[in-house]
């Protein structure tokens, strides 16, 4: 067991037990909040992994990840704009600060190990992919909510 | 060995905290978040038993299609069961 192993098993470790722990108690805004960030939290993890096992093709879990992640969350937002009314989380700006910070700090790791060339660019393009839908789902989780409050009253 | 089974040991123990979440909780909207949170935990137990193929389904019908079945669900039966509510009114 290497240590980019041990990085995708703390991270896991680390990261999905708030996860779980946040979308199982609060209010509705600070769950879909938690979903969020665990499909962010699993893809690193899935990019640590496949340096771990070194198979370079299971990064493809990660890239299919960052683009499934926020589109759950974003259908989420839109079948539940009337229950997410009362406003976003306060976590949530703090929250996905954190989720952009992991992003970039793990994709700068995996390209640095990884061998310059195509390989690198798809790194880049994974890390990018996860941390911008981290952002526009976070982002319409707050701004789709003012939105639909100003259509409604 | 016994350190590649820590890797799926800790999996193993976030699949069975979320899936009791998942009971747990009461109220299918919610429930419906919880699943995606278990079939990403279930993808990355998937991944570290080195079945790559399954969790790229999992994750396509974990993280997506199961909350977006239930969600479509529950806004039916809510139309339909509270004709004048809040529903009514938009």
């Amino acid at each position: 067991m290497n240590a980019w192993l041990w990085c995708g098993t703390t991270f896991l470790g680390l990261g999905l037990p708030p996860v779980i722990w946040g979308v199982a108690s609060g209010p509705l805004s600070r769950r879909v909040l938690a979903q969020n960030t665990g499909s962010t939290v699993v893809a690193l993890a899935f990019l640590l992994l496949a340096q771990g096992y070194a198979r370079p093709s299971y990064t493809d879990l990660s890239l299919v990840l960052s683009l499934l992640g926020p589109v759950g969350t974003l259908v989420c937002v839109r079948l539940l704009a009337d229950d997410l009314s009362a406003g976003a989380s306060r976590w949530s700006t703090a929250v996905t600060a954190l989720c952009v910070a992991a992003s970039l700090a793990v994709t700068a790791a995996v390209c640095a190990a990884a061998a310059p060339g195509r390989p690198m660019v798809k790194l880049l393009l994974i890390g990018a992919l996860v941390a911008l839908g981290n952002v526009i789902a976070a982002r319409a989780l707050s701004v789709g909510v003012l939105e639909e409050a100003d259509g409604t009253r | 060995m016994v350190s590649e089974d820590l890797v799926v040991s800790v999996c193993l123990v976030l699949v069975a905290a979320s899936a009791t979440v998942a009971v747990a909780v009461r109220e299918p909207v919610r429930q419906a978040l919880v699943l995606a949170v278990l079939g990403l935990a279930l993808a990355a137990l998937f991944t570290v038993l080195q079945a790559p193929d399954v969790a790229l389904s999992q994750l396509a019908v974990g993280s997506v299609l199961t909350p977006l079945l239930i969600l479509l669900s529950v806004r039916k039966v809510r139309r339909r069961g509270h004709p004048t509510g809040d529903e009514a009114q938009r």
